[in-house]
């Protein structure tokens, strides 16, 4: 059963299908949204793209739910699906290596070069201690989706999930489309 | 030395994107590491980095950087005598 | 657990060997695969490597593939060791359409990218390979090699990536979605995680020592094995016998760093209980850990500290054999699992190469060759991002 949704793309923000208003766009907008509604967590801006989407994402899903207390738990998973892996990370680090006479491989830039850093990120933010996820399909497909989060269900200890469509091209080209789901 | 010290510190902000931190709100005779900035270890691994892109000095052995990222002062310090650019 | 996960064939490709029967003997023998770079094109030449002993041209031979055609490294060593998997399961190519086909993979195509990346971005040339670049291409590439499966996923959790991918298989099969799943991994080195683990620092430029105080690093590997998951009514209808029982497996998030592990291995920990507990298995059966065991500093003490929290002093004989292949990232949960399923069925405890010194506080891995009968084996891996596996493999009763 879906509890809570959150869509955020590069202009538009929505939270249980309420727009939320703001300013900026791209991912200055992801910036505007930590800075209106997290606030307190300056890692926010070592993250690539990718991770500032799930991290703000995760951050309004869990708002509306309310009740944050932050204490250890593992009944809570956070699996996501995508198209694009962590291209806009790998782009990034590439940069850095691109130029033979400018070589210098970013180590910050590299840890980001996975798709599942994000899940890990949500959760370190959270104490969340089970299963995460990170699965690269070719499109958007709710029954892709849905079928792999029923099957994470079977694990006994999961009772919720942080899951859904989380993608990110690069700067201006991404889409969050995630949300809060229980056992029925 | 007090030049490179502020120098370092834009450097420090720039290279960990500590966005929402000022020159000024760094001490420079603090911790880099643990309660200071809450910096961890590819931040010090990205400080490794910086030496060697702006000032010339390769470290072999993440190790020192232990003892070189004590303070931004003994940053300085030890970028005043090694540096080769 | 309610219905077992029969496991009916395998395959696997790496440093040791192009089949089990090379595999199996480098592994009796205690013969590493590890040695100088010889296949990638890079300036890094000091670092060792388990590169698996073919070249791409060689490969694409071996499978009968013309050399005008686009592949991947990732991919072929993926269809070396799925070939393998297939037969030794009885499976061929008009049955595939009823069968799954998910693995794991983190790297993908990046071999071919950073060969013709300049050509692509300058002359414009060589684009055909962009299309075979991300990492759904290859698991794509790879099974259709044989066929066409029912479905094909691909998973990418970084170093966990094949245990993760045999999980989901697992999880598939109890649902009751699937009679037969293929599952595993495979990546190849390349030169973008190469500088990115330098980049990090952790790898060494002698050959890798886990869980020895002297440790500096790890070596980095490739290949590919696949796993062929059935349930029992499958298995019994198609008459094939279970090499082993795949009874329990946990995935767990370390919630504690992007790349590094807790120091009190919090993630690895719940992992392996979990994996235990879904088997209903105590600690005290465990026969055999084949550890994550990278070799870095950081790895092997979290990791010691698990199993010494899980199974306080009786920790079960436990090596990584990684001296033996290098880390095989992505394709490491299911290159092990087959090396654990190896040591199931012809009883013997693989040998950490390379130890000779204990850690502070650490655990003594097996440095000798030991032969003994083995029940239940624990196999680890650990990816970036805190995420967690460790796969629980069972002799099958007779």
């Amino acid at each position: 059963m879906i509890k809570h949704n959150v869509y955020i793309s590069p202009d538009k923000v929505l939270v249980d299908g309420k727009a939320l208003t703001h300013n900026e766009k791209g991912s200055a907008l992801l910036t505007e949204l930590y800075r209106n509604n997290v606030s307190d967590y300056p890692k926010f801006f070592k993250m690539d793209t990718l991770s500032k989407l799930g991290f703000v994402a995760s951050e309004l899903l869990l708002n509306a739910e309310g009740n944050r207390d932050f204490e250890p738990r593992e009944d809570r998973a956070v699996i996501f699906f995508n198209k694009h892996a962590s291209l806009q990370a790998d782009t990034h680090y590439q940069s850095t290596i691109q130029d033979p006479e400018h070589f210098f491989p970013s180590p910050a830039a590299f840890v980001y070069t996975l798709p599942n850093i994000v899940t890990g990120e949500i959760a370190i933010r959270n104490k969340y201690f089970g299963e995460t996820s990170f699965i690269v399909v070719e499109d958007y497909d709710e029954k892709i989706i849905e079928r792999n989060l029923k099957n994470s269900f079977q694990d006994p200890m999961t009772k919720s999930i942080i899951g859904g469509w989380l993608d990110c091209l690069d700067e201006e080209h991404f889409e969050a489309k995630i949300f809060l789901l229980y056992k029925d | 030395m007090d030049e490179l010290i502020y120098k370092l510190k834009q450097e420090i902000i720039e290279a960990l994107n500590l966005e929402d931190m000022k020159p000024e709100d760094i001490d420079e005779n603090a911790s880099l590491f643990g309660e200071g900035l809450g910096l961890d270890s590819i931040d010090a691994l990205e400080l490794i980095v910086l030496m060697e892109k702006n000032y010339g000095i390769k470290l072999k052995d993440p190790a020192q950087g232990k003892e070189i990222f004590k303070s931004v002062t003994v940053m300085a310090d030890f970028i005043q005598k090694n540096r080769t650019k | 657990m309610t219905k077992p996960i029969l496991i009916t064939g395998t395959g696997v490709v790496s440093a040791i060997g192009l089949d089990k029967n090379e595999t199996l003997d480098a592994l009796l023998n205690n013969r590493s695969g590890v040695g100088p770079l010889v296949y990638l094109k890079t300036d890094h030449k000091e670092f060792p490597v388990g590169e698996v002993k073919l070249s791409d041209a060689e490969m694409r031979k071996r499978l009968n593939i013309n050399d005008n055609a686009i592949t991947t490294r990732t991919a072929l060593m993926g269809m070396i060791a799925l070939d393998e998997a297939l037969k030794d399961a009885k499976l061929t190519s008009d049955m595939l359409p009823k069968i799954g086909f998910i693995s794991g993979t983190t790297v993908g195509g990046m071999d071919m990218s950073e060969q013709y990346y300049l050509d692509y971005i300058g002359e414009s040339t060589h684009k055909e390979y962009i299309a075979v670049h991300d990492c759904g291409s290859c698991s794509e590439m790879t099974a259709n090699h044989f066929g066409k499966f029912a479905f094909i996923t691909t998973l990418s959790t970084a170093c966990s990536s094949a245990a993760n991918a045999i999980i989901l298989g697992a999880n598939m099969i109890r649902c009751g979605e699937a009679d037969i799943v293929v599952v595993g991994g495979s990546e190849c080195i390349t030169k973008f995680h190469l500088n990115g683990f330098n980049a990090l620092m952790i790898l060494d430029t002698k050959p890798c020592r886990p869980f020895d105080a002297t440790r500096a690093g790890l070596n980095l590997g490739e290949g590919a094995a696949y796993l062929v998951l059935e349930t029992e009514e499958s298995a019994k209808r198609r008459g094939v016998k279970a090499q082993a029982i795949l009874s329990g497996y946990g995935n767990a998030c370390d919630a504690f760093h992007q790349t590094a592990s807790s120091p009190d291995g919090e993630g690895a920990y719940r992992a392996m209980k979990e994996a235990l507990q879904l088997a209903d298995i105590q600690p005290d059966k465990v026969d055999y850990i084949n550890a994550h065991g990278t070799g870095t500093p950081n790895n092997d003490v979290s990791e010691s500290q698990a199993m010494i929290r899980l199974f306080g002093k009786n920790v079960p004989p436990m090596s990584s054999t990684k001296p033996f292949t290098g880390h095989t990232t992505s394709a490491s949960g299911s290159i092990e699992a087959v090396f654990c399923i190896l040591a199931l069925q012809h009883g013997f405890l693989p040998v950490n190469l390379n130890f000779s010194q204990p850690m502070e506080d650490g655990i003594v891995p097996v440095h000798q060759s030991v032969k003994k009968e083995l029940k239940h084996i624990l196999c680890n891996a650990f990816g970036f991002g805190g995420n967690d596996s460790s796969l629980l493999l069972s002799k099958p009763e007779l």
